[in-house]
């Protein structure tokens, strides 16, 4: 069944509206930028001991989202499951997005900013045992191909498309791998160091991934008064539970094994420590736990709401299991000696949230939103048809047979 | 070559911290504000953390100066991603100013909190002095005399000391050491080449006992600690 | 624009910079080497010797001056006294000289109101209208024939600039020349004195030592001369083949504590009687050197009698609270050690009953014949400066001078004080025995660093002229008039000598590394300048010592070193010490070591009181305490970290980073409290607490540790300034603010650890 797509008109108050918030907190992006470039990075919550902060969280985050996404939109392309369909382009240009706000993200934390593309350089001339270097290689490619992948899709060349969108997945699985590997290599910081991070990365990444799309998708649905499919958000939150299952059993083995005896003060510090509601409130309460009561419950699990709550609940949870890795993971001070050390050095690292860096990533997201809102309007992602039907998930009752011919509206104005 | 590495003795050492005053003095380290202190921002090369053991009247402490380890294995060339920082052939672990993009990552590897990331433009008068000495003034790993913000720096066993002596064909470890070696008043540090096996360092390590820290991170540091 | 514009335009983009990168990425070399630059033209480089003043050690440096900038400050080889070793102040030393708050030119007062927070309102003036003004009210109290009505008040000076300034005052004619010894180790003095006849700080021949039983010492952080103690340290314990052993007295758990063998804490105040008893174990078990007891001391019999029937092991045990076999085991271990040392420190000898600890404690090293032998208590050996020619002086002069002391030394206030610092500020107030009609503060700063700084902040208030002279405005320049910038120590001339400590002498040089620094002048420049105003007598006396510091300098050292040498070098390093001069070190009327004070009865005598019974005898006298135990349960000790700087500021970034070692805290100063005991009072770790005393009190950040005794809180000096340095203001706390006044009062010594105080939740 083929589904043709349209760009939105963009012309409604709502939003002109959002175009115009959009725009206004990417200029604070613009402007806490250049406050933190000319005034240092003083101006952060971050310090020697807590040396990543917000930008570094938000930043794995979105690689995070943005590989889930692309691999969800394998579903559409590379499996070619139809149902998929109406989300798929969204995905895609989601991933891209949010990997463009990454960069961003990564570019703006720098302590020298003009030199980003040190970490773009080819292989022989970057340090190619550091997983940030990699991971600048894998990101770059990463970026090429979604473009390629975009491209392709929007010119509707879909088996070529099918190809680059394999390609595409694997490099987004080696991506996110790769992003989990530069925490998960770290020996000394006892919080981080584990050989599942990157498996933990990719399994939160599928989660936050297909929560983020979830939520978009029916957001986007709903504002530009496309019906979407019941069918197709029960199924994803079908498979978001499975992933979020899988996420636990990677969580619960990770914590297991720094838990057990004997070595286990960093992992305490994490689960008793300042910042123990990160992890339990955020990654194990929101991310996990409230979306599989939810998705499991016998009647709430089946309904749009009780899925899109539950994924409402895994983005933020996502969120704060990131969270919970970049900040008492560099906070949990370092042992450098047997015994109790004295002042600064023996202290738990304290991350204050500052205006400067929140506004930063703030308008960093806000940076995403408008180019997504942006792309709604000039790029065909949407699918046409106001009422879109797309060949629906085997159901009981069937619905009525549609043709082309009846249902083809295209350019209608729909808001 | 030669193989630079550093002898504290912890018996000697009474924590009078001169190391990390000389180190700031030599290197032209701006200082820090109480509010840099509350934030943990302040610049520390060498620091001296004190440990503390013991319950009333059986308590003890130790004072341990940490300047760089000058790993043989060191976790923050493995990770940085510029090349910005490198283990020399002789041993000592070098911080390029100029090519430090400051992603940090080093920091988060380092073990021993040896390094440190500049937050902020000092002020002319925070620095003791804004020109570079005479044998310092070079556009290559030695900090521009108005440090760049946003870059990380740390110990460099004082190399252009070294660099310069070797020039002038000192002997290195006698005639010339590093800023806290040659301040320490209770003469607890030595340093010199760990090939030699007529050297202080050496000589030191075989007579007593040595540890180095984090000895289960792999890093081989070349600062050796004598313990009471 | 469209999409495949967008996504053509990106990639292009994407390219482009890829390329761009490439091509203009220089190779990097595995080892840069620095150029050539050794041979740079136009920089001028020189290391000058001179000598540190940030505490009374005056170790010996030498300093390395860029382009006319100093640039660095290490020790200068050539010193014998620390074996050219400087402790970590000497290289703050470039802070103090280039601290941007420094004040540039002399000030005048033009707000009449004086008061702590008071803003005096500094209007700059000329040095020639400064000077005026200074020597016409000068002139004007000497026509008056009032000379002993002008106040001189000595921080921590040169010796040749104390030199000059103690000549100014006598020929000025004013007895009351007051340094600020009176708060440092005055009892400590004494009670030496009160043995030996030698007025001075004890000097321990450290390297040679191989037990070391430490009364509230401070060695490695505050006892002078610090820098030779931490190289000892380091020659003792790991750099000859006997370990030297160090036990440490303490109620405190302070970096000598940490760093020394032992430990043992002892309740505040009771140290005599530890000695006694230690004394008394020795005696009983005949483990004293009979020989030298027999041949070179007096008044043993009587001793002998007073530890064995007071002092027993037994009985002092429920007095310290150490247990009497550690009493006992002390004993055998100090007096079998040869050579043991026993240390007085200023935590045994700031106390009311500070001299009778000192007494006690010294007379152990007698015990044991420890006296000028290699590794026991030595005789400073002073330089021989040369005799300034004799002072000229008027009946003015001789009449002024002949007036009672302001601060009351040698009465029967101050029996056998040379000077008792703090009683100056209620003389003042009183104005007893006669008002101060003109003050002037040499580099002092005694409204922080006196107990009960208030007085000082009445007293100054109520003295009609008070000239400051100080490279910065203190909390004692509040007061002035008139304020004159003095030079700090890198810019001025002068010779110095360390405390006690080395044996040997050793004179080293100060002379100006950098020009100086705005318009400040060098504060013997200041005095020779004022005696020449001053005319008559006074400028007379000034006349053939050279005429300004640097020729006084030279007049002085000319019969050590020449001159070129001297500056040169910068020490000049006497005769190697001589052990064993028993027939010429005692000043006693016996002439020998003597367990009874035969001096201290002569002083007594001048006073017309009494010298017999246990006044003449080492013993422990009880304390009485500030405060009733019941309503102040704790009492507060204070003590001195290594990185107080002693020149009445603190406005030093290097310093304060670091400031307190023990607990890792910069920044701040702590009120030190024992685990349970704060517990019991419901506060924790890093909580704000107020520390109140009978007579005021403070608002602090708590560490509860376990380094504590459990009756005593701690908080150590040097923070808590109010009125200069952005880097120092309004940081930490003062603790003497809240300790109460009182004194030794043989010595005068001010007291300063037997306050009580209450803590409780801020």
């Amino acid at each position: 069944m083929e589904l043709t797509y349209a760009p939105i008109q963009g012309k409604s108050r709502g939003y002109r509206t959002m175009l115009a918030i959009l725009i206004a907190l990417v200029v604070v992006l613009i402007t806490s930028f250049l406050v933190a470039y000319l005034m240092g990075q003083q101006v952060w919550g971050i310090n020697n001991e807590v040396i990543w902060g917000q930008l570094i969280t938000l930043d794995i985050y979105f690689i995070g989202l943005s590989a889930g996404a692309i691999i969800i939109s394998s579903l559409s392309y590379v499996f070619k499951r139809e149902e998929y369909k109406p989300i798929g382009r969204i995905a895609v240009f989601m991933g891209l997005l949010l990997m463009i706000g990454a960069m961003v993200c990564v570019l703006v934390d720098l302590g020298r900013p003009e030199k980003f593309w040190r970490l773009f350089m080819y292989f022989y001339l970057n340090n190619m045992t550091s997983l940030f270097a990699i991971n600048g290689i894998l990101y770059l490619g990463y970026i090429l191909l979604m473009l390629l992948y975009l491209w392709l899709i929007l010119e509707n060349r879909i088996r070529l498309a099918a190809i680059i969108g394999t390609i595409d997945v694997i490099w987004a699985i080696m991506v996110h791998t790769g992003t989990g590997a530069i925490f998960g290599l770290i020996a000394n910081r006892e919080i981080l160091f584990t050989p599942i991070k990157p498996f933990e990365f990719l399994t939160a990444a599928l989660t936050s991934g297909t929560s983020l799309l979830i939520l978009v998708s029916i957001v986007t649905f709903k504002f530009t008064k496309r019906a979407f499919n019941k069918g197709l958000v029960i199924s994803l939150g079908k498979l978001l539970s499975y992933i979020v299952i899988l996420l636990l059993v990677l969580v619960f083995f990770d914590k297991l094994t720094h838990m057990y005896f004997p070595s286990r003060e960093g992992t305490v510090f994490l689960f008793s420590g300042p910042y123990w509601w990160l992890f339990w409130v955020f990654q194990i309460g929101m991310g996990i736990i409230i979306p599989l009561v939810i998705l499991f419950h016998p009647r709430l699990g089946k309904t749009v709401k009780g899925v899109v709550i539950a994924a409402a609940s895994v983005v933020i949870g996502v969120l704060g299991e990131r969270a919970a890795l970049v900040i008492p993971g560099t906070a949990y001070p370092q042992p450098l000696y047997p015994g109790q050390i004295e002042g600064i050095w023996g202290a738990a690292g304290v991350f204050p949230m500052t205006p400067w860096e929140t506004l930063l990533s703030l308008g960093i997201i806000s940076l995403v939103a408008l180019l997504f809102v942006l792309g709604l309007k000039y790029l065909e992602l949407l699918p046409a048809a106001p009422s879109a039907e797309a060949v629906a998930v085997p159901q009981p009752e069937p619905s009525p047979p549609v043709t082309d011919a009846s249902t083809k509206e295209t350019g209608e104005k729909l808001d | 070559m030669a193989r630079w590495g550093m002898v504290i003795d912890m018996d000697k050492c009474v924590g009078c911290q001169a190391c990390t005053i000389a180190c700031w003095e030599e290197n032209n380290i701006p200082h820090g504000s109480p509010e840099d202190h509350k934030r943990w921002r302040e610049i520390f090369w060498n620091k001296v953390i004190t440990v503390s053991e013991g319950r009333y009247p059986t308590v003890s402490i130790e004072f341990i100066s940490m300047p760089c380890m000058h790993c043989d294995q060191p976790p923050c060339v493995t990770v940085c991603p510029a090349k910005a920082t490198y283990r020399r052939e002789d041993g000592i672990v070098m911080q390029d100013f100029r090519r430090c993009i400051g992603c940090r990552y080093c920091i988060v590897a380092c073990p021993y909190w040896a390094r440190n990331f500049n937050y902020k433009t000092q002020a002319e008068e925070e620095y003791d002095r804004p020109d570079p000495p005479p044998d310092r003034v070079s556009r290559g790993p030695w900090p521009f005399p108005h440090r760049i913000r946003g870059v990380v720096e740390k110990c460099t066993f004082c190399f252009h000391r070294i660099d310069q002596g070797i020039r002038e064909g000192k002997k290195i470890g006698v005639d010339v050491v590093p800023a806290c070696v040659e301040a320490c008043p209770t003469k607890a540090r030595a340093f010199g080449d760990l090939d030699d096996p007529d050297s202080k360092v050496s000589r030191l390590l075989a007579s007593r006992t040595s540890i180095r820290l984090r000895e289960d991170m792999g890093t081989h540091p070349k600062t050796f600690y004598l313990p009471r | 624009m469209t999409r495949r514009a967008f996504l053509k335009l990106s990639a292009i983009a994407g390219a482009v910079l890829a390329m761009s990168r490439i091509f203009k990425h220089p190779v990097v070399s595995a080892s840069p080497s620095l150029s050539e630059s050794t041979g740079n033209s136009g920089i001028e480089e020189k290391w000058i010797a001179t000598s540190c003043l940030n505490c009374p050690t005056r170790c010996a440096t030498r300093v390395r001056v860029v382009n006319g900038k100093a640039v660095k400050i290490i020790g200068n080889p050539l010193s014998q006294t620390s074996e050219g070793e400087v402790c970590p102040r000497a290289h703050i030393g470039l802070q103090v000289l280039y601290d941007s708050e420094r004040l540039t030119a002399p000030l005048r007062r033009t707000n009449p109101v004086k008061g702590r927070t008071v803003d005096p309102g500094w209007a700059p003036i000329s040095w020639e209208e400064a000077l005026g003004e200074i020597s016409a009210r000068l002139k004007s109290l000497r026509d008056r024939a009032q000379p002993h009505q002008l106040l001189l008040l000595l921080g921590l000076n040169t010796i040749s600039d104390e030199d000059l300034i103690r000549r100014f005052g006598d020929a000025y004619g004013t007895p009351n020349i007051i340094s600020g010894d009176g708060l440092e180790s005055e009892a400590e003095r004494l009670g030496r004195w009160m043995a030996d006849g030698n007025w001075s700080h004890i000097a321990y021949d450290l390297g040679n030592s191989n037990y070391i039983l430490a009364f509230g010492a401070s060695i490695l952080e505050s006892h002078k001369p610090v820098a030779r103690n931490l190289r000892m340290w380091g020659k003792m314990r790991r750099e000859r083949p006997d370990r030297a052993k160090v036990v440490v007295i303490d109620p405190r758990h302070s970096v000598t504590a940490a760093k020394a063998d032992e430990w043992i804490p002892i309740t505040p105040g009771t140290d005599a009687a530890l000695a006694m008893a230690i004394a008394n174990v020795i005696i009983s078990e005949e483990l004293y050197d009979a020989g030298f007891i027999a041949d070179w001391t007096d008044g043993f019999d009587k001793y002998k009698e007073l530890a064995l029937t007071d002092y027993s092991p037994e009985k002092v045990a429920e007095m310290t609270g150490i247990n009497a076999d550690t009493i006992r085991r002390l004993a055998r271990e100090f007096a079998q050690s040869r050579l043991a040392i026993a240390w007085v420190g200023t935590g045994a000898s700031r106390w009311p009953n500070g001299s009778y600890n000192s007494y006690a404690i010294f007379c152990l090293n007698a015990l044991v014949g420890s006296i000028d032998v290699p590794g026991g208590v030595t005789y400073q050996e002073n330089p021989e400066y040369r005799e300034m020619p004799e002072l000229v002086e008027d009946e003015t002069a001789r009449a002024g001078r002949a007036k009672p002391r302001l601060d009351l030394r040698r009465t029967g206030r101050f029996p056998a004080a040379e000077v008792a610092t703090n009683q100056v500020a209620d003389s003042i107030l009183e104005a007893s025995p006669y008002p101060v009609e003109v003050a002037i503060g040499f580099n002092s700063n005694f409204n922080m660093s006196a107990p009960g700084p208030g007085r000082w902040d009445e007293a100054l208030s109520k003295v009609p002229y008070y000239v400051h002279i100080a490279p910065f405005a203190s909390e004692m320049a509040q007061y002035a008039d008139i304020i004159l910038p003095a030079s700090t120590f890198l810019e001025q001339w002068g010779y110095d000598h360390s405390p006690p400590g080395s044996g040997f002498a050793e004179a080293k040089i100060k002379q100006p590394v950098v020009e100086s620094v705005g318009d400040s002048r060098a504060v013997g420049n200041i005095v020779f300048e004022l005696a020449r105003r001053l005319e008559g007598t006074v400028a007379s006396s000034f006349t053939g010592i050279g005429n300004d510091t640097e020729g006084f300098v030279r007049y002085r050292t000319g019969t050590l070193t020449a001159w070129k040498e001297f500056y040169e070098k910068g020490v000049w390093v006497g005769p190697d010490y001589k052990y064993g001069k028993y027939d010429s070190i005692f000043q006693t009327p016996s002439k020998k070591f003597e367990f009874r004070s035969g001096n201290l009865e002569m002083r007594l005598k001048q006073v017309g009181r009494d010298g017999n019974g246990l006044t003449t005898l080492p013993h422990y006298d009880s304390v009485e305490f500030l405060g009733n135990e019941k309503d102040y349960p704790l009492v507060l000790l204070t003590y001195q970290p290594l990185l107080d700087i002693e020149n009445g500021s603190q406005n030093y970034p290097w310093a304060q980073q670091i400031f307190l070692v023990r607990h890792g805290i910069g920044w701040d100063n702590v009120v030190e409290v024992y685990v349970e005991t704060a517990s019991a009072l419901g506060f924790g770790d890093g909580d704000m607490v107020w520390v109140e005393s009978p007579f005021n009190r403070i608002k602090a950040r708590a560490r509860v540790f376990e380094g504590v005794y459990p009756g005593v809180v701690a908080i150590s000096r040097g923070q808590g300034h109010y009125a200069y340095g952005r880097w120092a203001k309004g940081i930490g706390v003062n603790p003497n603010e809240i300790v109460g006044v009182d004194y030794d009062h043989l010595s005068g010594q001010a007291a300063f650890f037997n306050t009580r105080v209450r803590v409780y939740k801020a």
